[in-house]
């Protein structure tokens, strides 16, 4: 027997019971029992969960171990506990948890008493051969505490298997049955009342091909109003930068849907939430720019000399006081009349029994033609904006040629669990990659016009102002070097992107007859 | 994996015992550690009660992999493995000697733990040897016992002289002092002469204490039996220096 195994136990009570049976075979050693608070966290977003990490502090310690695993993965002696990566100390435990949770804050979701009673098996010699632990975890009322779970662990020693074999089964004979299926995390946040991994801003559909097109389409929509309202909800919090990034995803994914929901709803309705949902979208554009402006500052910093590094500090604190300000404004902005109304609005028509919306044209016609009609015109539009890049690269050209691809982007996430999904995966692969550059081109486009325009614009009352404006000055040296170099990459990108061999992934998956799509 | 070894060419100068103390400090931090008591005399084995027995000959344990790894053992300590000592490593000179490239082969023996432990730590047998000049050759960091006395700081300068004339990188050997009775005059003034003159010597000094001595009657690491004894104190500060001074550039 090499790893620990698990048994829950009925109640707390049964521990003095196995305790006596085991002592009547061996020497063993009962040592002071270890009590605490036991806090779990996660992200808004469940990442951990979704990685099946669970991350908890006990005693000062933050502990990192696998859902239904007992041995930690890393853990670090550490008070207060972080909220943000960039506040761990450098070290092993940064780095593995740094891609899982990238920005997000860690949130308490659980908070607990723990008391765990280690015993030790010994063997002739007073060694140590096999250790056990009785674990209860107990919510943190003082007068009514309630039991969560009772849980033993019977943990091995290396080079002394026969001794764990051996209490093995003698708790099996007890009665015990070892348990791997339920973690006592999940025990506890029953006990909270949460639903680990409930919230995801990923589109998730279930959609089935033959589906009408209006009521796939209202699926969608829906759906995105939730991750909309959920988001909405946490803005005013400020928990982290994504709370809002994900509320402005859901809305600009909701733009595109009506885009093609004309020919399915009515072209009068459809226009008005376009427009609507447009200035809901417009609401936190300045405040996005700062959240990302603020979150890009290590990376600012790392650009510039290291001279300058310094000197770089008072623009952020600018930023951060203008963030500040923009917020509140974002705050009125939602709780305005203008945007309840749109709001309510919007819902009640997502709400309205499908019989009572008016239909346009496409309304009755099967998802997956309607999804494969889209995304195969979608794809070739971009081809063929891309083509006109090629010919002569400017500026306007690639803006528009991102907001295509990000349509074709969303089109293809709105639809896929119609196709393949190995085969999504590898097209959106491919568009990520041309997205990316895309993307890159247009943030170091905007970065540079916009410090260019702060630099003016910032107070001359302070006294490091001329060393700033160095360092701005250098920054947008590098950030305009960084511009060029990936505007010469687009060549290639989009070659790779627009390859035969892609067409041909697109053509088979999308530009299919309708008769054999139904079929 | 951060190796130290403790070594010295000298006998009875406190190798295992600070061996023994460091790897319960360093399985403390919650860095998983493996201490390799490679002195036949299998000191460090007894103090954590393993029974000195590997489940390879001297050869099969050189070449470690899957054999070594089977002969390791659980401490009764969290995060602490101990590799054992066996009565053949009398031999593991011999057996190095016979072997083709022998001056870097703990090297290959020490690879296959990085996967599992974080820090490794060696009981080094008194010898000046080819397993000697293994462990100098191959750990980031050698620490010396020294003892106050004019003999000892002669071996420690012989060993240097060693490792200059065999291109042995010095300046992962590091030095500090080990039994020191203060009330003599002897050990003052070596330790101010020696901190002085040498580089490497740490400012941690063990006291010669009655207490380290019961680690054989306990066979426990002080550190664990009794925390916050002076004896215990001392180990602790070794430990922290070892992290300031020399972890820090591995």
């Amino acid at each position: 027997m090499r790893n620990t195994i698990k048994f829950n136990l009925a109640d707390d009570e049964i521990e003095s019971h196995i305790s006596n049976h085991l002592a009547a075979q061996h020497k063993m050693l009962k040592e002071t029992t270890i009590s605490g608070r036991l806090t779990y966290y996660d992200t808004f977003d469940w990442r951990l969960f979704h990685k099946s990490f669970v991350l908890y502090t006990f005693q000062d310690r933050l502990i990192l171990r696998k859902m239904g695993e007992e041995p930690i993965i890393h853990s670090i002696n550490i008070k207060p506990t972080p909220c943000f990566i960039w506040e761990f100390p450098k070290g092993d435990f940064k780095q593995y948890l740094k891609p899982v949770i990238k920005m997000r804050r860690l949130l308490k979701i659980g908070d607990f008493m723990s008391g765990t009673t280690p015993y030790r098996i010994l063997n002739q010699d007073e060694k140590t051969v096999a250790r056990l632990f009785f674990e209860t975890i107990r919510t943190r009322s003082r007068k009514n505490p309630k039991t969560i779970g009772t849980q033993l662990w019977l943990k091995p020693v290396k080079g002394y298997p026969k001794f764990s074999n051996k209490i093995k089964s003698q708790l099996e004979s007890f009665g015990l049955t070892s348990n791997r299926d339920e973690d006592v995390f999940l025990q506890a946040m029953r006990e909270t009342g949460q639903d680990p991994g409930s919230y995801s801003s990923k589109l998730a559909l279930q959609l089935t091909p033959d589906m009408r097109a209006d009521e796939a389409t209202l699926r969608i929509l829906r759906f995105l109003f939730q991750v909309i309202k959920i988001n909405e909800a946490h803005i005013e919090h400020d928990l982290d930068t994504e709370i809002l990034h994900d509320f402005r995803v859901a809305v600009r994914r909701t733009r595109s849907a009506l885009v093609w929901s004309k020919n399915i709803f009515s072209v009068k309705e459809t226009s008005r939430f376009k427009k609507d949902l447009s200035y809901v979208g417009k609401i936190s554009n300045e405040l996005r720019d700062l959240d990302v402006y603020l979150l890009n500052k290590p990376k600012y910093k790392a650009m510039l000399p290291e001279v300058l590094r310094q000197d770089i500090d008072p623009l952020f604190d600018y930023l951060g006081k203008k963030r500040s300000v923009s917020f509140r404004r974002v705050i009125r902005s939602l709780r305005s009349k203008k945007y309840i109304k749109i709001m309510q609005d919007w819902e009640a028509f997502l709400n309205e029994p499908q019989h009572e919306i008016v239909s346009g044209p496409n309304a009755e016609v099967p998802v997956f033609e309607l999804a494969i009609n889209r995304i195969y015109k979608q794809y070739r539009d971009v081809v063929k904006a891309g083509n006109r890049i090629l010919e002569n690269c400017d500026d306007e050209k690639l803006h528009k040629l991102r907001i295509q691809c990000k349509k074709l982007r969303y089109l293809i996430q709105f639809f896929a669990n119609l196709f393949p999904s190995n085969k999504i995966s590898i097209l959106v692969g491919q568009l990520k990659k041309l997205q990316d550059m895309l993307g890159n081109y247009n943030d170091l486009s905007v970065q540079v016009n916009y410090l260019l325009k702060v630099s003016r614009k910032m107070p001359s009352n302070l006294s490091r102002l001329k060393n700033t404006l160095v360092a701005i000055g250098s920054l947008i040296g590098k950030l305009e070097n960084k511009r060029q170099s990936v505007k010469e990459s687009f060549a290639e990108t989009f070659t790779v992107f627009s390859s035969s061999r892609n067409q041909k992934l697109f053509r088979d998956l999308f530009a299919l007859l309708p008769e054999k799509v139904v079929s | 994996m951060r190796t130290i070894a403790l070594y010295s060419n000298k006998g009875g100068v406190g190798k295992t015992a600070a061996a023994v103390n460091l790897s319960y400090l360093s399985a403390q931090t919650g860095a998983k550690t493996l201490i390799c008591d490679i002195d036949p005399q299998s000191s460090a084995t007894y103090y954590f009660r393993v029974k000195p027995k590997l489940k390879s000959g001297t050869k099969e344990f050189l070449k470690g992999g899957k054999k070594v790894f089977k002969s390791i053992k659980g401490t009764d300590y969290e995060n602490l493995d101990l590799l054992p000592a066996d009565f053949s490593h009398r031999r593991l000179d011999i057996v190095f000697s016979q072997l083709k490239r022998s001056e870097n082969r703990l090297h290959g023996f020490l690879k296959p733990f990085k996967a599992e432990y974080d820090v490794v730590i060696l009981d080094c047998p008194a010898s000046i040897s080819i397993l000697a000049e293994n462990v100098l050759n191959t750990v980031n960091c050698t620490l010396v016992p020294l003892i106050p006395t004019t003999l000892s700081v002669r071996t420690y300068l012989q060993l240097l002289t060693f490792c200059k004339r065999n291109t042995i990188d010095t300046s992962r050997i590091h030095t500090f002092f080990s039994m020191v009775d203060r009330r003599k005059k002897l050990h003052r003034l070596l330790m101010e002469k020696v901190s002085s003159k040498l580089s490497n010597v740490l400012e941690s000094d063990i006291p010669y204490l009655s207490m380290i001595e019961q680690m054989g009657v306990y066979r426990e690491p002080v550190v664990a039996f009794s925390p916050s004894s002076r004896a215990s104190k001392a180990y602790q500060h070794l430990w922290r220096n070892l992290q300031e001074t020399v972890f820090i550039n591995h």
